[in-house]
């Protein structure tokens, strides 16, 4: 037997919400996700955050440009607004995010609970043809 | 109360009032008040550093933004702004899918751009969603303007089967109900 230590990580909802950020752009057809005020804030850095309040943000719950994540009872539960290329159709982009982003949560052993997708704009991508 | 006091001047003015009116001139009551006089003139080399600083802010390239900068910030302002209305595609036990209302209505101005003689104006779409049998329907209300002398029938005809084609192709959902009002001509 190893003697080796494992490296573990506690699944919290930053952790969800980065998966469930990284799943999503993973997904065909999404371009991108929408920023955030509180997303904009945080790229100028710590001091521009300091006396910004989100009241959502006490439940435990993360926020970042496009996602926010939440954990309760070992249930998690996600909600993306995303941008989707127009070369595809936005509604299979959206069901195909969910599915990843369940199957995805299933892979940390947590529940997936809802998984709450909001097309926020549809665009063409550089490469794509508009139909 | 006392705060307030602190604030205003022996003759009843406030000292806000006073800065507020700096660039203007004299009321008919500064005219004739000695402690408006004084305070405004004491006030005037402060009010003369601050457009000084102001100036100087303006041409210091490090006070400039930077182009990226500029972009997040109108990147974060489009996205605020087709936060504000949100239409129910999809309702699931995995989870809702909507789409914002812009979303739907740039598509349809798309759809509009490619028919000649055809101007968009304003795009309202409501949604009836039926949770039980997982459908939904829209009801598309555009306003159009449409060039003088063209067949107008014929052309709307010919934008509403363009956006029935445009919204299953684009959203993945039937158009619905298109109600286009022609509202305007304009002169080719």
């Amino acid at each position: 037997m190893s003697e080796q230590n494992l490296q573990g990580s506690l699944i919290n909802s930053e952790l969800i919400a980065s998966l469930a950020a990284r799943t999503a752009l993973e997904t065909p057809g999404v371009l991108r996700l929408e920023p955030t005020i509180k997303g904009f804030l945080a790229s100028l850095g710590p001091a521009a955050l300091a006396n910004f309040h989100i009241s959502g943000s006490q439940d435990g719950s993360y926020r970042h440009d496009g996602v926010v994540a939440r954990i309760n009872d070992g249930t998690a539960t996600v909600h993306l607004d995303i941008a989707t290329d127009i070369a595809y159709t936005a509604l299979s982009v959206a069901e195909s995010v969910q599915e990843r982003v369940r199957e995805n949560i299933c892979h940390t052993g947590l529940n997936p609970g809802p998984v709450h997708v909001h097309i926020l704009t549809i665009e063409a991508s550089p490469g794509s043809i508009p139909r | 109360m006392a705060l307030e006091d602190t604030r205003r001047l022996g003759c009843g003015r406030s000292i806000d009032q006073i800065w507020a009116g700096m660039d203007q001139p004299p009321t008919s009551h500064e005219e004739d008040c000695e402690l408006c006089q004084a305070a405004k003139a004491r006030m005037q080399k402060i009010k003369e550093a601050t457009v000084a600083l102001r100036e100087s802010d303006l041409h210091n390239p490090e006070m400039t933004l930077p182009a990226e900068r500029t972009n997040s910030i109108m990147a974060l302002a489009r996205a605020e702004a087709r936060r504000s209305k949100r239409l129910v595609l999809r309702g699931t036990e995995y989870g809702t899918v909507e789409i914002s209302e812009q979303a739907l209505s740039s598509l349809i101005r798309l759809a509009a751009a490619a028919i000649p003689g055809i101007h968009s104006r304003r795009c309202r779409i409501e949604v009836q969603s039926d949770a039980e049998m997982g459908s939904t329907h829209l009801t598309i209300n555009l306003r159009v303007a449409t060039a003088s002398g063209i067949d107008i029938p014929a052309t709307v005809e010919g934008l509403r089967q363009k956006i029935n084609k445009a919204i299953p192709a684009g959203v993945g959902i039937d158009a619905g109900t298109v109600n286009i009002t022609v509202e305007d001509l304009y002169d080719v």
